[in-house]
């Protein structure tokens, strides 16, 4: 019988103070089937409004016409949507538009064509230039790769050059006791100070 | 009931279209203004709509006019498409002239205008029988 409401419908005409916890509003035909008929309507009759012959028998002629000139109204509408249907699709400006759009599109179609031709030229340049950088970084690679191999070759030479120039300077087994004797004929002293430049610092020369 | 939808009109749940009037938000209370609208007959009064056709504010504006504006063109589809015209568009468009007028219109007029007149007579034969008092008295 009753409608609980909340939010938007809370604006509706609200029941003063009231007593139950939740918010109650009128609704239209609250009263169910076994409700029984309030006090104050226990003996109503409810009549219609009272209808005027008179009145009656004009507003029927009124609404005789009245319709007859809404049919011809919606006929008259309905014949002039077909007739801009058929327009839109069968009529003098269609083919016009049609022949237009696909003129349109074989001039759109023919610029893509170019510009894809275009394209096309820039990248295979494109590509040919990647290539060619490639091989040249390749052989730079390669180049620089013999380079130091034949660096290495000359630093390994220039070692056993110098090697082969200390062999003079080895004691072998033939020099061993000519070379003891030079030792103990000439010692030699390190005990001696040095400062940052490396000249010798005469005082601390021990004999 | 006849259905008057014609052929053109997709067929939706088995319903037809109408021109009615739709509340245009609830943000304020006491200030109606309706929307003439083209919708689908079982769709909600202020629910989703196909297309806005005019609007109507109903309240009187400082130059004591009510506002009323049409999209005849749309109209003139929509009712050749086989949409109904609900009763107060009706009369809305026949006080425009897009329609014929409305019969009601002219009755509710003719009845209003019976009234005054009845009230007029009323107050005319009191005036007289308070200036028939008066002399008495004197």
């Amino acid at each position: 019988m009753f409608q609980v409401i909340g939010g938007r419908s809370v604006q509706a005409a609200r029941l003063l103070a009231p007593r139950s916890a939740v918010l109650v509003e009128a609704v239209r035909g609250r009263k169910s089937r076994n409700d029984p008929v309030a006090k104050s309507k226990e003996g109503r009759i409810k009549t219609p409004p009272p209808v005027d012959p008179v009145e009656m028998v004009v507003l029927k002629e009124r609404y005789s016409e009245y319709q007859l000139i809404m049919r011809a109204l919606r006929l008259e509408f309905k014949e002039e949507v077909l007739r801009k249907r058929y327009e839109e699709e069968t009529g003098s400006r269609a083919e016009e538009r049609a022949r237009q759009e696909a003129e349109e599109h074989q001039a759109l179609m023919a610029w893509n064509d170019q510009e894809n031709l275009r394209l096309l030229k820039l990248r295979v340049l494109r590509v040919q230039q990647e290539a060619e950088e490639a091989q040249r970084k390749k052989m730079e690679v390669i180049m620089q790769r013999e380079q130091q191999q034949q660096e290495l070759l000359k630093e390994k030479e220039k070692e056993i050059l110098q090697l082969q120039e200390d062999i003079k300077n080895f004691i072998t087994l033939e020099n061993l006791d000519q070379r003891i004797e030079e030792a103990l004929d000439n010692p030699k002293n390190y005990n001696f100070a040095i400062d940052k430049e490396g000249r010798v610092v005469k005082q601390t020369l021990l004999q | 009931m006849v259905h008057l939808s014609s052929l053109l009109l997709k067929k939706y749940h088995g319903g037809y279209v109408v021109l009615r009037l739709a509340l245009a938000g609830h943000k304020q209370a006491n200030r109606p203004f309706y929307r003439i609208v083209a919708a689908y007959n079982k769709r909600a009064r202020d629910g989703k709509y196909i297309e806005q056709l005019g609007s109507y504010d109903p309240l009187p504006n400082i130059y004591n006019e009510k506002l009323v504006s049409f999209n005849f063109d749309r109209i003139k589809y929509w009712i050749g498409c086989g949409a109904h015209p609900s009763k107060p568009v009706a009369k809305l468009l026949g006080l425009a002239g897009f329609f014929p007028l409305h019969p009601m219109t002219i009755t509710e007029a003719e009845r209003r205008r019976a009234q005054t007149q009845r009230t007029e007579t009323a107050t005319g034969t009191e005036e007289t029988v308070e200036e028939g008092q008066k002399p008495v008295e004197v």
